[in-house]
């Protein structure tokens, strides 16, 4: 032994091996403790995450993109409720730093301004990504500032009044009676089918006024002047013939009062109302009670009696925003092979989610032509395709949410007693020094 | 077999080291081992299980936090008039129901807003079954299986009480939920509606789920027993009655450390009581896992084991050297015989066995210098026998004698013949013998007298010779032809100058030794030749005075010999000294 190896050799092997030993050890030890799981927005360098909420439709819409997308880029979809991410992004988007924040993100039309006029470094112009013709005229505005677009358009909330064909009948009147009527008359018909079958026409929640928004976007006009900033509520006559019908309806005791989405479904579902005054995305959930087979059909809605009203009108609707973070170039390009231009999809999403896009070019498709059952053999899409070229467009602004709270208060004085003009007065000024 | 068994014995004492030093580092390692995963776990209890005060003030303030929203939520809902005032109108029209709805809103929402940001979703029912969702999306219920549901009825039971009740079931979507709840009371004791305050489990989980991990789990139980919220989601919602049992026996388990099974896992049991919910919170270890994951048993076995082989084969390597070398030392010793203790040992290896094998060189030098010194002294002994011999049978003596007589014969001197015959006979009778043999004084004196007769029968009376005997030694002994060569000196080179004089034999005891003395008054001895006096040409061929000087220190040791004193012209004294021997 010692001739062949010295003690110092052997001594100096070993050590080597016990120090080697222990930091394969201490490796093991790192690992095994904290493994820290990074929660990245971007899953890697090809991965671009889309936020958007309600699973059955906006999600469903995405992952129907996801499946006609030929690019190699992963898509991430994340759900959330929208007022989760309405203030996700408001806090992301106010710290600057953007860290956190998706991609993609779709905002309602109603809020969009409000977010790319405070945050206007946030977004990310699509004005290139696409055809700005091929979609409907009224989805531009309320997505793009200064006539660069940010948002592409996505589903469109125009409106119909669906009807119970049954309790016409009962009260002696046919969908033919409801076409091309006005407010008063419809309310009249109310009364007629409330004596008759005992039931309401329709719902309203009181604390949101999406009647009054439907009713004055289909006058061409809205809270807010076209500058999307000064309150329009003082002289809006539009506005004020919908606050009359509004106390109209009230007053004739047809209405259902409802404080939440279940309420709102669970009344028609159940057949407590004659007639849904809404926008087109209801359509599923009407069909979700299969009992009312054949038992729905829809017509456009009635107009107001002011100057330059129409029977057209949007309920809602939102659009996909790209945000000014890495891998904006990849997502823009996914929304412009999807969104943007996919025909296929688009005919897919009528078919297949029930969501009705603002993409013109496939208005004429076999797929919008479709017959629905449901409705009576309607050809539903079709319809609401024609009526969604005649929306009147107008500017939502940034402050459209702001100013329902006010007028909802206001509307209970106007409920009870309190004088039209002192209502919107008071209502101008305080919208004016809120916005202020 | 045969072969292990010799192996081992050849290597017993490194064996046996070794042995001890394996079992030494390994006891040690294992207690310390032992001793590590016990001080481990007893510091990850000391410091992230809620007994530790920062980890369980923190979870209890989170817990306050939260009791207190609800309660100032209630409060709140309770004094407000309005809702109060909306809830017991009646609502037949549109317009009244408008008007009640809006209020409803408008009311909770104020209320709502604080709480909000904690989660908790708050939702009121009237009996009618009107019901205002603050967040529906949060819990999507309907008024009808609300009111129905065992919560409500119970709270109708307790009207004055906040409620806490878990709930997982379809009327929360399956989603498990805490939902506080109380009934609204007026002045008359009438309940005009029902306060829901629902927040998910999962969100009451992260008030404390930053300290738990898979093996250190806290839950919420109710004093009913039932799991409100868990980090271990097997058992949330259940009922856990022996867990109760331990944890309603002391408010706080600070005075001992528990353990209970729970689903076949043992865990140790901590607990604190939450006085603002009537709950508690306990937190459990699980021993094993702790075992496993906290401290990672594995891996200490692992490093102490590899500490041990390192150890145990630096100790093989240093002590098999030493050990070496020292059986090396054995096998040379034990070999020794064939080399006749000639060759010396080699001086390598440890510093202890080069000590060893130098001490042992060093030993065999030694001896091989008293071999010799022995053999020489053998040798010498030989010679001096040998030239004993030698002079025993002497010829030229024998013809000189023979000459003599014949000399004598034919000068008639027969008388003289004779006698000279028979001191010649006296004198080879007695020399040749046994050399070594002991005759008493009187024996050599009458050797000598023979002698001395012979030669004054050859060369006259000029020299005469004197004896001196005390009688009291005649019958000691000493060895033969002792005195007969200084005899012999005397006569043939003490008178080469002086022609006559006298021979003085004297024998006596003094201190104890047996003294003789042969002194002359002859010409004495030159310095010079002291030295040299056995190699003088004589008679008495190889037989000189050195040699009866040796072969005395030889038989009796070196307390004895020859001393010679002279002066020339004077003469010369020859004293010998012998033991007395009787």
């Amino acid at each position: 032994m010692n001739s062949l190896l010295s003690r110092q050799s052997i001594l100096s092997v070993l050590f080597l091996i016990v120090l080697l030993l222990l930091a394969a050890c201490s490796e093991d030890e790192g690992s095994n403790g904290n493994t820290n799981t990074d929660n990245n927005e971007d899953g890697g360098k090809n991965t671009i995450t889309a936020w958007a909420w309600d699973p059955n439709f906006n999600i469903a819409a995405l992952e129907l993109a996801k499946e006609h997308y030929e690019g190699e880029t992963e898509v991430e979809i994340v759900e959330n409720a929208q007022d989760d991410i309405v203030q996700k992004l408001n806090t992301g988007l106010s710290s600057g730093t953007m860290n956190g924040m998706p991609n993609i993100v779709l905002i309602e039309d109603y809020r969009a301004q409000s977010f790319l006029q405070a945050y206007p470094d946030a977004f990310f112009e699509l004005t290139d990504y696409f055809n700005q013709e091929d979609f409907a005229e009224y989805k531009l505005a309320p997505t793009s500032i200064d006539d660069k677009q940010y948002g592409l358009p996505f589903d469109t909330g125009v409106t119909g009044l669906y009807l119970r064909t049954d309790y016409l009948e009962e009260a002696g009147l046919s969908e033919e009676d409801f076409q091309d009527i006005t407010w008063d008359q419809f309310i009249e018909y109310g009364k007629q089918i409330k004596e008759a079958t005992g039931k309401n026409m329709l719902t309203v929640d009181p604390n949101n006024m999406e009647q009054l928004r439907m009713m004055s976007q289909s006058a061409d006009s809205w809270y807010l002047e076209d500058d999307g900033s000064t309150p329009n509520v003082e002289g809006n006559e539009a506005l004020k013939s919908a606050f009359e019908v509004y106390k109209k309806l009230i007053e004739a005791d047809i209405v259902q009062n409802t404080s939440d989405w279940s309420q709102f479904v669970g009344a028609f579902n159940s057949g407590d109302v004659a007639s849904i005054f809404t926008g087109n995305w209801i359509t599923p959930s009407v069909m979700a009670e299969e009992s009312q087979k054949g038992k729905w059909t829809v017509v456009p809605i009635p107009k107001l009696s002011t100057e330059g009203a129409t029977h057209y009108s949007s309920l809602g609707g939102s659009s996909f925003y790209v945000l000014n973070v890495e891998g904006k170039e990849k997502a823009a390009e996914f929304l412009q092979e999807t969104f943007g231009s996919n025909d296929e999809l688009y005919k897919d999403l009528v078919t297949e989610v029930g969501a009705l896009g603002t993409y013109l070019p496939v208005i004429d498709s076999e797929a919008y032509q479709q017959e629905n059952e449901f409705f009576n053999g309607k050809k539903l899409t079709s319809n609401f395709a024609q009526w969604m070229d005649q929306i009147p467009a107008v500017n939502y602004g940034m402050h459209t949410y702001a100013i329902d709270d006010i007028l909802v208060v206001e509307m209970q004085e106007y409920l009870n007693g309190k004088d039209i003009e002192e209502v919107l007065q008071d209502a101008q000024a305080n919208a004016e020094s809120q916005i202020k | 077999m045969r072969a292990w068994k010799k192996f081992i014995y050849n290597n017993m004492l490194f064996i046996k080291i070794f042995l001890v030093v394996i079992c030494s580092i390994s006891l040690v390692t294992i207690l310390i081992t032992f001793s590590s995963i016990r001080i481990a776990s007893n510091l990850f209890i000391e410091t992230s299980s809620i007994t530790n005060s920062n980890v369980l003030n923190q979870i209890k303030d989170r817990f306050q936090t939260y009791t207190l929203s609800i309660s100032s939520s209630k409060t709140k809902i309770e004094a407000d008039g309005t809702i109060e005032e909306v809830l017991k109108e009646d609502h037949n029209t549109a317009k009244e129901r408008s008007y009640y709805y809006y209020n409803m809103i408008d009311r909770m929402n104020a209320v709502y807003s604080e709480i909000e940001s904690n989660n908790i979703n708050m939702i009121i029912t009237s009996p009618q079954n009107d019901i205002f969702n603050m967040n529906y999306f949060n819990w999507p219920v309907d008024s009808r299986d609300l009111l129905g549901h065992s919560m409500t009825k119970e709270s109708n039971r307790n009207p004055d009480d906040i409620l806490y009740h878990f709930a997982d079931s379809p009327l929360t979507q399956n989603i498990p939920m805490l939902v506080a709840t109380k009934a609204l009371v007026d002045k008359d004791k009438d309940i005009y509606g029902y306060l829901y305050l629902a927040i998910h489990e999962e969100e009451v989980r992260k008030y404390y789920e930053g300290f738990t991990s898979i093996d250190n789990h806290v839950l919420l139980l109710s004093s009913k027993g039932q799991v409100m919220s868990s980090s271990k989601q097997d058992i949330l919602g259940t009922k856990q009655s022996r867990l109760l049992q331990q944890v309603t026996g002391q408010r706080n388990s600070h005075e001992e450390r528990k353990t209970i099974e729970l689903n076949n896992e043992e865990f140790i049991l901590l607990y604190e009581y939450l006085p603002f919910m009537d709950m508690y919170l306990v937190n459990l270890i699980n021993q094993n896992m702790l075992r496993e994951n906290v401290v990672d048993t594995s891996e200490i076995i692992l490093l102490s084991f590899i500490i041990v082989i390192v150890a145990v084969l630096i100790t093989f390597f240093i002590l098999k050297r030493m050990t070496n070398s020292i059986s090396k030392i054995v096998y040379q010793i034990s070999d020794m015989k064939r080399y006749q203790f000639n060759k010396p040992l080699q001086e390598t290896g440890g510093y202890e066995a080069r000590k060893i094998a130098k001490a042992f060189n060093y030993m065999l030098d030694e001896l091989q210098d008293y071999v010799s010194i022995l053999l020489r002294t053998q040798e010498k002994q030989q010679r001096t026998e040998l030239e004993l011999l030698q002079y025993q049978i002497n010829p030229h003596f024998i013809y000189n004698t023979l000459a003599s007589i014949k000399f004598l014969i034919k000068q008639n001197k027969n008388a003289a013949a004779l006698t000279t015959i028979d001191s010649f006979i006296s004198l080879l009778q007695n020399n040749l013998s046994n050399i070594n043999e002991l005759v008493t004084v009187e024996q050599e004196l009458d050797n000598i007298k023979s002698y001395v007769h012979i030669t004054q029968a050859r060369y006259g009376e000029q020299i005469r010779v004197n004896y001196l005997v005390s009688p009291d030694c005649l019958s000691l002994r000493l060895p033969k032809l002792i005195l007969q060569p200084f005899i012999e000196n005397a006569f043939f080179h003490g008178f080469t100058r002086k022609k006559q004089g006298i021979i003085q034999v004297l024998i006596a005891k003094q201190h104890n030794e047996l003294v003789c003395e042969i002194i002359d008054n002859g010409d004495g001895i030159p310095e010079s030749r002291m030295n040299n006096l056995d190699q003088t040409k004589k008679l008495f061929k190889g037989l000189g005075i050195k040699n009866v000087h040796n072969r005395i220190q030889l038989q009796f040791g070196k307390d004895y010999g020859v001393d010679i004193e002279s002066k020339q012209m004077k003469g010369t004294k020859v004293r010998i000294r012998l033991p007395i021997i009787s």
